[in-house]
């Protein structure tokens, strides 16, 4: 059987979650532990993760690391919402 | 009483389906995702299919305008159960989102339209308009059939998540309730049974709720 492909409303998911995870532990941020995390390839990943800072979901900080905006958190929450509705509507995996 | 009890009923569920179709356009549009349009575009079609009813219960003694109410009454209800089962079918068997909208809305008018050319076909006298009464009830099986599709898909997905049970029954519970509606409905057409009409506007109305409490309760994620 062969895994649904994600949608990429679901990747932006998968990579804010998994930002905001990291951000949680006090260890330093490593892009690649989340890009392994969000399940995608480096490249991909990075380019995912500019279009998040464009559209100010993640910001970059002072001392060089990234943290996840408001406005990311709140996206984040709505996302969540949808995609859960989804998934107990059967429209999703 | 039954007449005023039976518009409030009515705007109940159309006001209780809009909210419904509003949180499915919301999250079609925040997910752009085309392909969930079928969703909201089948409750819509609910939605006029109550106006529609309600509006027949208003002007019941224009006799020419309550029977084109009623037959639009019929044609919307089964066009919006089509577009639902369709949302669902398409879901499982293509990951294209503009073909999989397209092809939910093609099959889902086509076969609409063509029960009611059936309905026009078998019911004599030939090509006079059945009564809205005969044709309601084949539009009633069509429709019964449409939504048992969607208790059956998700109750097959349901079987196979032993562990997300509890979250993910409310929707076949829903829908379910919702082809309780129809199944008393079509019961209410064969024999007229009061209990059975009464029965057919609890089971809408609780399914709308039951659609909206999903909504509700997904907000409630647990990670």
């Amino acid at each position: 059987m062969t895994a649904e492909r994600r949608t990429k409303f679901q990747i932006y998911l998968d990579i804010l979650e998994a930002l905001s995870d990291e951000l949680k532990n006090d260890s330093e941020l490593q892009l690649t532990k989340i890009a392994h995390r969000a399940n995608l390839p480096y490249d991909r990943f990075r380019s995912y993760l500019d279009y998040l800072a464009q559209l100010g979901m993640v910001s970059s900080e002072p001392d060089g690391g990234l943290a996840v905006t408001e406005k990311g958190a709140e996206y984040v929450q709505e996302l969540r919402r949808n995609s859960e509705f989804l998934r107990r509507m059967g429209l999703m995996q | 009483m039954i007449r005023e009890a039976l518009v409030l009923s009515e705007f109940v569920s159309i006001g209780l389906a809009l909210v419904l179709v509003y949180f499915l356009l919301k999250i079609c549009r925040f997910t752009r995702s085309i392909s969930l349009l079928g969703l909201p575009i089948g409750f819509s079609h609910l939605a006029l299919s109550y106006t529609f009813l309600a509006l027949y219960l208003l002007y019941e003694e224009n006799a020419i305008f309550s029977d084109s109410m009623l037959w639009l009454r019929l044609i919307t209800q089964s066009f919006g159960c089509a577009f639902i089962a369709f949302s669902y079918y398409f879901t499982a068997k293509t990951d294209k989102p503009v073909r999989r909208l397209l092809m939910v809305i093609s099959v889902a008018s086509v076969l609409s339209i063509l029960t009611f050319f059936v309905a026009l076909l078998v019911t004599p006298p030939f090509l006079v308009l059945p009564s809205v009464q005969v044709a309601g009830n084949y539009s009633r099986v069509l429709n019964l059939v449409f939504l048992g599709y969607v208790v059956y898909y998700l109750v097959a997905r349901l079987r196979s998540r032993d562990r997300e049970f509890s979250d993910l029954v409310s929707a076949p519970i829903a829908f379910s309730v919702l082809w309780l509606a129809q199944y008393s409905l079509f019961i209410w057409g064969v024999d007229g049974s009061e209990t059975a009409f009464t029965l057919a506007h609890v089971a809408r109305l609780a399914s709308l709720i039951l659609f909206i409490g999903v909504y509700y309760s997904s907000g409630r994620v647990r990670r």
